[in-house]
């Protein structure tokens, strides 16, 4: 019983930090996206590569996922959203386009990766045990950084002028425009920053799971599934989505056999949305 | 001209230019025969060592061979040409990789594919084209009449199962076992299978229904279950390499003191690198040769293979196999074989020849009839690894009849 | 009624309308190359590439991915990016998997019942879901595509679960009065499944032209544009979306029978995510706004890939790279090229 609540707050809290990023996205440029697994992938080989094999400090190398993924993210933005938005009057262009990078990312990865899966030295060791339970450190680790993350996020968009600018642009594109913020530029940013907290995810994750380059679109659904529970585009809707399927997943894993908990976690999301389209705590969509 | 008649016109140049250039690429011409060999297996994704180590193998041995002026078959020198295509595990790939192998390029001799599904996608292929494929499948159903057009590239799990059972028996007094298996039909088939041959032995079977679904990253909620189920034993049917040293660091983390087993091939870099201290003791099938072993030939070809692939893997010292045996039947079938593929058979059930992997003298024959009532199976030998110390240490060396 | 459509959708100003208007009955340049289209799919490919049962093969596939990506341009017609295709394809290949091995029907039978119990889902399932729209109903059709997969994996003895469904027999003879019409598909000969494919691929075009142009396709167009005015003009929007997406997954249900036979085994794995969005991909890369436009697609992108072979190492990545060029350079689609200059094209902002 213990263990199963331990699993669900670990899940939970990683995966708030994968729900945050695609949210943050979602609500800045209304585009779900469909790279975000494979940007927590390359997070997870940058600290690989760094960690792992030139053995640098762990938390240096984090930095350098944030700076890489952060590239991407604004690179992304840049040159290819922007320039559709600028081209496509339908909005599935830039799904479509989601999709193309995911498949470009994807593909990349491979070519430069290799298919083999990859794991680091542990950054702590030990286990501690709750009760029945048992957590090990390097798991405690993750979800402690995570959670800074979390906080860290959660003051930067609301307290720091680019992060307000980030949420005026949720809420009125044309209007923020008009207030003289360069939306451009905003917008980039915050492709950026979505695309940097995937990667750290990724980075922290790899510790625990260790990584391949085949794990994008796992963690991609896992992204959507969060985002619809909570809704899409709203922080805290990121973070509920997060608390309900880490949760439903130790539970089901623990009691139910193996692929019945998707199952029942899919069945259950179809039905939700059908009564609930906009999430839990999202806005009612237009 | 207009914007939309000039972005026509530099499409369409584009896309020539592509096509010209790609299609260059393909051909050239050789002064020498050519002997083709395909290699159909998964490349990419989670269990993409498996396909690529049965390439890697082909392409190591070909390499050697060219070197020295090619195979003798007949009395001619053949230029060994080896054309590999992924399947990704995806039986519709698999057929369409199969068609290509045999009605475009004319190959009548495939090492692949990895899985029982993709295996079983290729039989109707294969016997309508008159070629023989070598799957590294377990499913009994595919070497058994009426079907007769492929031979087993390794040491199937109900083959090693029983065997391993025994020995940890015997010497780690294990009474009690629970089985964990990838959600695939390979792995769930193993599992069946060791079951069937842990309860012959008189095993008590503690759990063997939890699975877990492939892509899974986080075993803890599996591992709790299964590891709570207090067995001495936990077996991992049909575990990919990628997942086995995550399962095992996950059992370990939560309190597991017994032993971890499984009969599939695993990678000691990858187990190393994410399981650590954790993976000593863990007992898998390795690959048909170990460094205690080996021959003078067989380093050779090691050497080779870690600058063809970039590192050594274990499996490719099963894997090594497949090629080797297929030019030696060729070779002693005739030039006819390379095309007709009932000569190959008819010169399989008395082949043999020196094992030239092995440093003992030991032969090398196709083997399997007590399974599938004929020899369809290569005679690699049964090496069961322990990991000690970040090595893989031989348990044993065993074969199969 | 009509008319009353008809102008509110010139106010909007969508060049649609405009392509529709003219293509209402074919001029006779389309019905020439439609008819060529015809020819060469039944005549010149046999005769060209009849040595090479292996391009056969790949030209099967082709067509019968664009009949399955024919059934999503339909619900992209009705505004809703359809994520489901694969689900809809794993039922109908499962529908003769089972039938054929278990209960020894005819393949000839099973194939249009895997259509129509296919559709009969569809529309089961389409009714509720269809009231969202845009990412909701994307992702919701995409949870729908993993839900089924996991349901034929998890479902016992009736669909075997992960080891799926094998050895289903190839489709047999069909014949009256003793003479054969069909003969039995044998293994060695790929030409009777092209043919079949081909044919279904015809038909399919011709449907989905008709239901186009007819007053259910009018009606399509204008729940696209707009589905609040279309339900404040009295049209049943419900019912009329479901009507798409019934025929949407019939074809679904029809392209998973045809691979079902063809490769002889289905598994829960055989269609996956990747798959349903490959389909839409398809409709995308031809262009939304031409019913051949998946037709193009799938052909170009099925022959891309097996011309990318002789890169083999970075056939994936090359693929991943054409596909964003196309995007970004021609989002709507290769038949965009083909448009003359005098219409706007669908999109093009003034």
């Amino acid at each position: 019983m213990e263990q199963m609540l331990v699993n669900g707050v670990v899940l939970a809290v990683n995966y708030a930090l994968i729900a945050l990023g695609i949210t943050l996205i979602f609500s800045i440029m209304n585009i779900l996206n469909f790279a975000h697994g494979q940007m927590f992938m390359i997070g997870g080989f940058v600290v690989y590569y760094l960690y792992g094999i030139f053995k640098l400090n762990y938390f240096v190398s984090l930095v350098a996922v944030v700076i890489v993924l952060g590239v991407i993210g604004w690179s992304f933005e840049t040159f290819f959203f922007r320039r559709m938005r600028r081209m496509a009057t339908r909005e599935e262009n830039s799904m479509l386009l989601a999709v193309g990078t995911a498949l470009l990312l994807e593909n990349l990865a491979l070519s430069i990766f290799g298919e083999k899966q990859r794991g680091v030295p542990p950054v702590v060791t030990g286990v501690f045990r709750i009760g029945t339970a048992y957590l090990p450190a390097g798991r405690l680790l993750v979800m402690v950084l995570a959670l800074v993350l979390i906080v860290g996020l959660l003051l930067f968009v609301q307290y720091t002028k680019l992060g307000r600018a980030m949420r005026a642009l949720a809420q009125d594109r044309e209007v923020t425009h008009l207030m003289g913020v360069n939306v451009d530029r905003v917008a980039a940013y915050g492709f950026a920053l979505g695309a940097a907290l995937a990667g750290l995810a990724g980075g922290l994750l790899v510790t625990v799971f260790g990584v391949n380059s085949g794990v994008g679109n796992v963690y991609s659904i896992k992204a959507f599934i969060m985002i619809m529970i909570g809704g899409a585009g709203v922080v805290p809707g990121a973070i509920l989505g997060a608390i309900v399927l880490g949760f439903v997943e130790a539970i089901g894993y623990e009691l139910l056999p193996g692929s019945i908990t998707y199952l029942l976690i899919f069945t259950g999301l179809i039905i939700f949305l059908l009564l609930r389209p906009q999430g839990l705590l999202g806005k009612p969509w237009g | 001209m207009s914007t939309l008649q000039l972005r026509r016109r530099n499409f369409l140049v584009g896309i020539a230019v592509f096509v010209l250039g790609t299609v260059s690429f393909g051909g050239s011409t050789y002064a020498q025969e050519v002997l083709k060999i395909g290699v159909l297996g998964v490349m990419s994704g989670s269990a993409a060592s498996w396909g690529l180590v049965n390439k890697y193998c082909a392409e190591t041995s070909a390499q050697l061979y060219n070197e020295q002026g090619g195979f003798e078959i007949g009395g001619k020198k053949y230029k060994i040409e080896i054309v590999p295509i992924d399947d990704k595990n995806d039986p519709k790939l698999a057929v369409s990789g199969a068609e290509r192998l045999t009605k475009q390029e004319g190959i009548h001799y495939i090492i692949g594919p990895n899985v029982d599904t993709t295996a079983a996608s290729v039989q109707p292929v294969a016997e309508a084209a008159g070629a023989i494929y070598f799957p590294y499948a377990f499913q009994k159903t595919l070497y058994s009449p009426p079907h007769g057009n492929a031979v087993l590239g390794m040491i199937a799990s109900y083959q090693a199962g029983p065997i391993i059972y025994k020995y940890l028996m015997d010497k780690k007094g294990v009474k009690s076992v629970s089985f964990v298996a990838r959600n695939e039909s390979d792995p769930l088939n193993q599992r069946d299978e060791g079951v069937q041959a842990a309860k012959k032995l008189g095993l008590e079977i503690k759990s063997s229904d939890d699975t877990y679904e492939p892509g899974t990253t986080d075993f803890f909620p599996v591992m709790s279950r299964v590891v709570g189920k207090g067995a001495d034993l936990i077996v991992l049917s049909g575990v990919a390499p990628a997942d086995a040293p995550l399962l095992i660091k996950t059992a370990r983390e939560l309190d597991f003191k017994g032993t971890l087993s499984t009969e599939t091939a695993q990678d000691i870099k990858i187990l190393n690198e994410v399981a650590g201290a954790a993976a000593e003791g863990f007992v898998c099938v390795g690959g048909a040769s170990t460094p205690e072993i080996r021959s003078d030939e067989m380093e050779k070809f090691v050497d080779r293979y870690k600058k063809v692939a970039g590192e050594w893997n274990d499996e490719a010292g099963t894997k090594v196999y497949a090629l080797e045996i297929i030019l030696a039947t060729l070779k002693k079938a005739g030039p006819e074989a390379i095309n007709d593929v009932e000569l190959f058979k008819k010169s399989m059930p008395d082949f043999t020849m020196k094992n030239p992997f092995l440093k003992e003298d030991k032969e090398l024959k196709y083997v399997g009839t007590a399974y599938f009532s004929q020899p369809r199976q290569i005679g690699v030998p049964m090496v069961v690894n322990q990991v000690s110390d970040g090595k893989f240490q031989a348990l044993f060396v065993g074969s199969v009849e | 009624m009509g008319l009353e459509i008809n102008q509110l959708t010139r106010h909007d100003g969508s060049g649609s309308f405009r392509v529709a208007r003219e293509n209402d009955h074919l001029s006779s340049r389309q019905k020439l190359r439609f008819a060529a289209f015809v020819l060469i799919l039944f005549v010149a490919v046999p005769i060209l590439l009849g040595r090479s049962p292996y391009y056969i093969t790949v030209l099967t596939n082709a067509a019968i991915l664009s009949f399955i990506s024919l059934g999503v341009w339909v619900t992209f017609s009705i505004g809703r990016m359809n994520l489901a295709q694969g689900a809809f394809a794993l039922v109908g290949g499962y529908v003769v998997a089972i039938l054929t091995t278990r209960y020894g029907v005819s393949f000839w039978l099973c194939l249009p019942l895997s259509g129509l119990i296919s559709a009969a889902l569809g529309a089961l399932v389409g009714w509720p879901v269809l009231r969202l729209k845009g990412v909701y109903f994307a992702m919701t059709t995409l949870s729908l595509t993993e839900a089924i997969r996991l349901l034929a994996l998890n479902g016992g003895d009736i669909t075997m679960g992960a080891t799926g469904i094998v050895n289903i027999p190839r489709p047999g003879p069909v014949g009256i009065f003793g003479l054969t019409i069909v003969p039995e598909f044998n293994g060695a000969d790929p030409l009777p499944f092209y043919f079949l494919a081909c044919a279904l691929l015809v038909l399919g075009l011709v449907a989905v032209w008709r239901l186009s142009t007819s007053r259910l396709g009018w009606v399509f167009r204008s729940l696209r544009q707009n589905e609040d005015l279309a339900t404040s003009i009295g049209i049943n929007v419900a019912k009329y979306r479901v009507i798409a997406f019934g025929v949407c997954c019939f074809m679904g249900g029809i392209g998973g029978a045809f691979f079902a036979a063809f490769h002889q085994n289905i598994y829960p794995a055989t269609y996956t995510i990747s798959d349903s969005v490959n389909f839409m991909l398809y409709c995308f890369l031809g262009g939304l706004s031409y019913i051949f436009g998946p037709v193009v697609g799938t052909f170009l992108l099925v022959i891309a890939f097996e011309l990318l072979h002789a890169v083999q190492d970075y056939q994936a990545l090359i693929y991943g790279v054409l596909m964003i060029v196309c995007m970004l350079w021609l989002p709507n689609g290769m038949l965009s090229l083909g448009l003359r200059q005098d219409g706007r094209r669908e999109g093009e902002r003034r």
